[in-house]
């Protein structure tokens, strides 16, 4: 099936890739492509550094629901706010909540405890999907989430199902459960992995491509390698900068040579733009996609 | 004091992806050609970088010699966290049985590479302990690939405070009887006993037995846990240690590495020079519009030199901002490596004589 096509029917995405490779540009480029053809998008951002307001000039979102354009929404998440908010719900009683949330214990265990933060950000987003939204925002058709760039992607997607192996009972632990057979189901979630030309986040690629096999049994739907230098016009100078830019699209098409003998999936190569961060920027990436995706 | 090869121990921070452990490499191994015996620390290197320095996984296990030319002798030692948590449990069960309880234990087995803190605490840990040998003169460290490197710092404060928390004495309540069923009769108060029974509820006994029986095993450990993550934050706030930040090129990243300048600022490390990297050439503006990709060198070269000058007018006067050019090549051997060093000593000389005139 035509990959924009599969990309349509999922109800969460997650974008990954290695830091400094513009995994929040893509994400809000994918976004407003699968809005443009008609999807209701939810962007989901849990870096405390917000960055896709930024990119689709909307306020920040501060927790709350913002309408970037139609179609198009953005929520900052505070993945802690969400555990408490848990604690919150099924202790139902003040004093109770108060208690628990102000205790040491309860503060290191949500830091330390490992996956449980991250099983809280795509169980909202399932819960979204599933028609259990806000107000703002009800059901939204496909959640995408801009993942931190900490570790390999594999820590996000890999999360719930280590959470469920660690804590196999009680309500986390079903919750858990629940969250790792939809990231199972190839109908409802698909994760995309953004990467540049270059040999170190090329081959933490390799390693992601490896660990999700290994974890998941399963793969990405797509692979966007962003930032690629253009080809080098023929009467281009001997100059010391046209010398460096053809030994970068040289390491670019080295790199990109690489991934084609490991990935054999559907690619989207994306060009550096002289745009600035901000909706232009958006919309000709968005269109860069398409026409790679429509293109295969 | 901004100088790293005036610091026996430098500290390379900074966001992922910017080329900070091919700096650390290139900074320790100038070091060497005046003599000083360095170690490099470096969390997953590319292997283009082992190649260049000439190691491989057996720097895992410990400090390996690199071949270098120079008067000092530069190590190299790859950091692996569950390795290093292992020799530690070796180092400090009191006895066989101890340790075999803790190596076998679920909780430890699944979690130990996975706790959040633990990579950056066993680095903490590893420093202190080439730190106090004395057999380096000068040890880079470059720190592990998180996005807020920030965390490996807070590390050691993070464990001392959950040690105070409390949550270690509630895991070592004798929780469970023989039949290992949960003691309902344990006099542990009210808050306690609220505190407990929500974890009881929401994460079931399972998982408190087997942290519990992990925190009894450890408990002998935790003593020099302590200890040691409290000389650790000392070293790595002493005048001494001098940090390096690295930043990738551009204008959108001001924002970024002014934060963390201002965290570690604040939290009372010493910083240096701020590294911009790979920083692309300014180019004179063309007429040839038709030429994109001449518009697109030029639009980055543009966006880069911009960067830096937006840092200098912030920071410029307290911490040196030095601009590495994008090279065409990244340092693939040792020769390259030290070239970039020395790119770096020149620029860093400049920034210095630009902030005190």
């Amino acid at each position: 099936m035509d990959v924009l096509n599969r990309l349509d029917r999922l109800e969460l995405l997650v974008v990954t890739g290695k830091g400094g490779v513009g995994k929040s540009t893509i994400t809000a480029a994918l976004g407003a492509l699968l809005a443009n053809r008609g999807r209701k998008v939810l962007l989901i951002e849990v870096d405390p550094r917000e960055n896709l307001h930024h990119l689709l000039e909307t306020p920040p979102s501060g927790g709350e629901i913002v309408e970037a354009a139609s179609n198009l929404h953005l929520q900052h998440i505070e993945p802690r706010q969400l555990l408490d908010d848990v604690v919150r719900e099924k202790l139902k009683v003040g004093t109770l909540v108060r208690k628990v949330l102000a205790s040491p214990v309860y503060q290191h265990f949500t830091e330390g405890a490992p996956g449980l933060k991250q099983t809280a950000v795509f169980g909202r987003a399932m819960r979204m999907v599933e028609g259990h939204g806000p107000k703002q925002l009800r059901k939204p058709d496909v959640v995408i989430l801009d993942a931190p760039a900490s570790g390999h992607g594999i820590s996000w997607m890999a999360a719930p199902q280590l959470v469920f192996e660690v804590i196999s009972s009680g309500p986390v632990g079903h919750m858990a459960s629940q969250i790792a057979t939809f990231l199972k189901d190839r109908n409802r979630f698909g994760s995309v992995v953004v990467t540049s030309a270059e040999e170190m986040p090329i081959q933490e690629a390799f390693e992601l491509f490896d660990a999700m096999d290994e974890r998941l049994g399963r793969q990405p739907e797509l692979v966007v390698a962003n930032a690629i230098y253009p080809p080098l016009p023929g009467r281009a100078g001997r100059d010391a900068s046209s010398r460096l830019w053809a030994r970068r699209r040289a390491v670019n098409e080295h790199e990109l040579a690489r991934l084609a003998e490991r990935w054999s999936g559907a690619m989207a190569e994306v060009p550096l733009e002289p745009i600035d961060a901000g909706p232009s920027l958006v919309g000709v990436v968005g269109q860069h996609l398409r026409r790679a995706l429509e293109d295969r | 004091m901004t100088d790293p090869s005036k610091h026996p121990l430098v500290i390379v921070v900074g966001s992922g992806g910017v080329g900070k452990t091919t700096l650390a490499a290139a900074l320790g191994l100038r070091s060497t050609r005046t003599g000083d015996d360095s170690l490099v620390m470096t969390f997953d290197p590319s292997l283009r970088l082992k190649d260049a320095l000439g190691v491989g996984d057996e720097a895992r296990e410990e400090d390996t010699r690199v071949k270098t030319g120079g008067p000092g002798g530069l190590w190299a030692s790859l950091l692996d966290a569950r390795l290093t948590f292992d020799k530690l449990i070796d180092r400090y069960a009191p006895d066989e049985e101890a340790r075999q309880r803790i190596l076998t234990n679920r909780f430890y087995d699944r979690l130990s590479a996975n706790l959040a803190g633990v990579l950056e605490y066993m680095a903490s840990e590893r420093l202190f302990e080439v730190s106090s040998s004395d057999r380096y003169s000068k040890i880079i460290l470059d720190t592990p690939p998180t996005r807020q490197a920030l965390d490996f710092l807070g590390a050691p404060e993070r464990i001392v405070s959950f040690l105070d928390s409390g949550a270690v004495r509630i895991a070592l309540k004798p929780w469970f009887d023989a039949d290992g069923k949960l003691k309902v009769t344990s006099k542990l108060g009210m808050i306690g006993r609220n505190v407990e029974g929500f974890f009881d509820r929401m994460v079931g006994l399972e998982l408190l037995r087997d942290m519990a029986e992990f925190f009894k095993a450890f408990a002998p450990l935790f003593g020099g846990f302590k200890e040691r993550a409290l000389q650790v934050q000392d070293l790595l706030r002493s005048p001494r240690t001098l940090f390096v930040l690295v930043s990738g090129p551009g204008s959108g990243r001001v924002a970024d590495t002014l934060f963390f300048a201002r965290r570690l600022t604040e939290a009372g490390y010493h910083l240096g020079p701020i590294v911009v990297n790979r920083v692309h050439p300014e180019l004179p503006p063309v007429r040839d519009t038709a030429n994109q990709g001449r518009r697109l060198m030029e639009w980055l070269g543009r966006r880069d030199h911009q960067g830096v000058a937006e840092l200098r007018d912030l920071v410029g006067a307290s911490h040196p901002v030095v601009e590495i050019p994008l090279l065409p090549d990244e340092p693939t051997d040792l020769k390259s490596l030290d070239a970039l060093g020395g790119l770096f000593e020149g620029r860093l000389e400049e920034a210095m004589a630009r902030a005190s005139s």
